[in-house]
This record gives C-alpha cells, structure tokens and sequence, in this order.
C-alpha cells in the first residue's frame, strides 16, 4: 500500500465512524440519551468552551500536568541514569523501583490527599507519583542503550567526559527519550486525570467525572473529544520531533 | 589496478621506533584471584612498519593494543610512542580502527570521518577539507553523506579507517578490523588497507586472529600465547611488495603460515 492509500484508508474509516455516530441515534438504532449524535456533541463543545466555569478547568488541568510533568521528568531521568550507571545504587535499587512501578499508583491517591489536601499540590504530586517510575525505567533503558564501543571510540579521539556525554550519551539515548516523554506524558496526563476524577473542585477530570454521575452524555462526550484532540496534538508534536531526531535509526 | 604501476620496490623503512614496549604485565581480577593477562611484553615496531599481533583468543592481543592506545592501564611496564611514554589517548600519535559496528549510526560516513576533529574543535573548513581528503584515500568518495545503516560492511570499515587516520597520526592501531566481513570483502579490504598504508606511510599495527591475512599484510608477525599471554615468536616476512593474491599459493606464503600454525598450536595443546 501507498502512503497515499493508507492515508486515504484512514480518513475514511474515521468519516464513517462519525458518520455511524451520527446516523445510528438519529435512526433510532441506538438510544439517543446513551450515545446522543455527533453533530450535539460538538454543539455542546462549543457551548462548553464558552463557558468560564469550563475555561477556568481546563487552565488549572493544563497548569497541573505540566507542573506535574516538569517534576517527573528530571528527577525521574536522574534516578533512571544513576541506576543505570551505578552499580551499587542499581543493584540496590532496581529491584524495588520495579516492584512499585508494577503496583497501580491509583490505591496510593488517598495517602496523596491526606498529605496534600485537596487541591493543585495532591494533583501535581500524584501525577508527578505516577509518571516517575515509567521515567526511571525509560532512562536506565536508554542509558543501557549506549553502545561500551562508541564511548572507547570517543575516547580515543581524546573526548572529555564532557563531551563523551553530550557527543555519545545523548545522540544514542534520544530516541529511547523522545518516546520515554511521549509514555511518560500519557501516564502524567492519566494521573491528572484520575486525581481529579476521585476528588476535586475543578478541573477538567472532576467536570467529566460529575457529567459521568448524571448521565450528561453530551457533555461527557464532548469532554472526551477536547481530550483526545490534546492528546493528539501532543503526540504527534513529539512523534514529529522524534522523526527528526532519528533519522539514522533502521 | 592502477595504483601497483607507481610502486616499484618497498619504500624505505627508518630504523628508529615507532612504538616501544617494554616488560608490559598486566594482571586483572578475575572470579579465581588474580589473572595474569599479559607476562612481560616487549616489542619494537619500527616507523613505517606493517607488523600483525595473531594469537588464540584470550592471549592478551587486543588488551595490548589497547594499552598502546592508552585506553587500558598495564599493571607494570612501559609503552613508548616516538620517545615518549603512552599514558592515556593521545590522537595526534595514535589513530584507533576498532573491530565492526564502531561508527556512530546517528552521524554520516563524512561526520563519522570529522568527529576526531570536531573533539578537539578544529575550524568547520579544515574538518571539511580533510574528511573529504580522507574519504578520496579509501575510495568512497560521493558516499559521504550516507549513513553507516546504508553502507556495506567493507565500507563501514573503510569509514573506519578514514576516521582513524584523520587527524595524521604517525602510528594506526587496528583491533581485528575485518573480523567481521565475509573472506571475498575481507581479502579486498586487506588490499586496500596496504594501499592506504603505502600511500601514508603510516606505522600499523594490526591484530587479527587470521594466519593468512597474517602474512599477506605484514613485515613481521608476532605471535602470542594465551594464559599468560607473552609473544613466542616474531616471524619477518620476507615477501616482496607489494603483495599480490597470487602470493597466497606459492610455498613461501604456505611455509609462513604453516609456521605460525605451528607455534599456535604447540602451545594450545
């Protein structure tokens, strides 16, 4: 197949999803108070957006992931690489950081909240919580993905450590680093999420999650369509950056 | 061939040494205690010499090598290149051709060849100029902005090469360079590389564990025991230059190598 078809196949499939999510309720197929058409949906978007109580939730929602995300992910590396380049810390380490990452961090959300309350700081720390293991097993991979040749190749060229980092560590290690931020987004945005879900005042999570408990499907609907097109928007940002940054992977 | 035409007899070798070892041990700490990897080493290669290191693996050959880059530290012993004691990489004495798979993947063959001159920051233009130079001297020229995913395993190597000799070091260390080409690519590269070699006047020292290619490259052949690894004999090989394929079936050839054979073996037995 073509680039071209598969573009062409994709589109399709997509126009007849929405064009099935359109018809079926307003054939009756389906109960329209369960799935209510597309066309509302995205009415009642537009209405959303307009609104402040809706405005003011999405700000805070986007100020806590990245908040979130610019805590994971630093600390979250340098963890990562030191376990990846100290024996002793890894040896020590590794096994426990592997044991809570395959622990779902959702059953710690209430320890969050009696520590931090509820507000901004137990939504940022909770996704931060989440995010981190995935970061720290995402780093030690990409460090552990540094060839021990190219670092003697660079040191007999005479390289200092310094540029031994920045001229073998880092061009070998960036593409496991672009996806690890493109997971470890998913995780923090999950995170967020999933605080604001249990217990919040606002936020987008805690909008979704009160349409959810009255059954306001329209609204429910067209909060899941502003989060998918953020998601969207993020992944392909960074799928776009780790085109360009790999070009030389086969 | 073109090149056999401007070469007439073996050009003429200075006595004075390129490389000097000297009592070299080196013992590291193995599962059982101390392992004696290297027992008292000492060799002379002579400037402009072509002198091939052969031993079974795990003699030492290629930790000796690289203590004559600087890159591993000997328990005991010297190493002098052009005088002067080796005590870490220095790149203006000693070029490096390690075994396969050494270029960086994320660079292209002409970045790769740079990448000596770019650690120690030498201007954009003469970075240019010489890995163009460099790139003409192994024949891959126009291949230059491939990247080494795109390049055959000969080629990758020839890359390798350019970016050992990029920065003009007297002295080319090679570590098993064409151990992993198939033996057509291998007997090509191994020309080629005498080319190089005539055509640099460089002082080459090169490990394989290969016989033949052994005697087709050198002057001299040294050969190394394993446990502990010391050199057991130094072997001139009186073959003219420059050699040809030919030269793999006379009983000379056949006498050389047969001889190392025989020292590997009496000692693995």
């Amino acid at each position: 197949m073509t680039r071209l078809q598969i573009i062409f196949t994709r589109l399709a499939l997509f126009a007849l999803v929405m064009g099935a999510w359109e018809a079926l309720p307003r054939a009756g197929a389906v109960n329209p108070l369960l799935l209510p058409p597309l066309s509302g949906v995205v009415r009642m978007l537009g209405q959303l957006l307009g609104r402040a109580q809706v405005q003011e939730a999405i700000g805070v929602t986007a100020a806590e992931v990245i908040v979130a995300f610019i805590i994971a992910v630093p600390l979250g590396a340098a963890i990562g690489i030191l376990a990846a380049e100290n024996d002793y810390f890894g040896a020590i380490f590794r096994p426990m950081l592997f044991y809570v990452f395959s622990i779902p961090k959702s059953i710690f959300l209430p320890m969050f909240i009696l520590v931090f309350g509820i507000g901004f700081g137990q939504k940022v720390a909770y996704a931060a919580f989440s995010t981190l293991f995935i970061v720290i097993m995402s780093a030690a991979a990409a460090v552990e993905s540094v060839k021990a040749d190219h670092v003697l190749v660079a040191r007999s060229y005479g390289a200092s450590p310094l540029q031994v980092l920045t001229r073998v560590y880092v061009p070998s290690m960036m593409p496991f680093l672009l996806e690890a931020l493109r997971i470890s987004m998913i995780f923090n945005f999950t995170g967020v999420m999933i605080a604001e879900m249990y217990a919040s005042r606002t936020g987008i999570g805690h909008l979704i999650a009160s349409w959810g408990e009255n059954f306001q499907m329209p609204q429910l609907l067209a909060g899941v369509i502003l989060l998918a097109a953020v998601a969207i928007l993020f992944n392909e940002t960074v799928r776009w950056l780790e085109g360009r940054c790999s070009t030389w992977r086969t | 061939m073109q090149y056999m035409a401007d070469v007439k007899s073996p050009r003429p070798q200075s006595r004075a040494a390129a490389i000097e070892v000297t009592g070299l041990s080196h013992i590291y700490e193995g599962r059982d205690g101390q392992v004696p990897a290297l027992q008292e080493v000492s060799l002379t290669v002579g400037a402009g010499r072509f002198v091939v290191i052969v031993g079974p693996s795990g003699c030492g050959k290629t930790s000796l090598l690289m203590m004559m880059a600087g890159l591993r530290h000997q328990s005991s012993g010297t190493i002098l290149c052009a005088g002067k004691p080796i005590t870490g990489p220095d790149p203006n004495r000693v070029g490096v051709v390690f075994q396969e798979a050494s270029l960086f993947p994320w660079l292209t063959a002409l970045d790769n060849i740079e990448f000596p001159l770019s650690i120690r920051h030498a201007p954009r233009e003469e970075r240019r100029r010489r890995a163009d130079a460099m790139l003409n001297l192994v024949g891959l020229k126009g291949f230059g902005t491939r990247y080494p995913h795109e390049l055959s395993g000969g080629m990758k190597q020839r890359v390798s090469i350019a970016r050992g000799l990029v920065q003009d070091p007297p002295v080319l260390l090679m570590d098993e360079p064409f151990a992993a080409l198939d033996e057509q690519t291998r007997m090509t590269m191994g020309h080629e590389l005498l080319r190089i070699w005539d055509e640099t006047a460089k002082t080459v020292v090169f490990v394989t564990h290969s016989l033949t290619e052994a005697v087709y490259l050198a002057d001299e052949v040294l050969v190394m025991s394993a446990r502990p690894g010391r050199i057991i004999d130094r072997i001139d090989i009186a073959l003219a230059r420059p050699r040809t394929y030919e030269m793999m079936a006379t009983d000379v050839f056949g006498r050389l190598r047969e001889r190392i054979w025989q020292q590997i073996r009496r000692r693995s037995d």
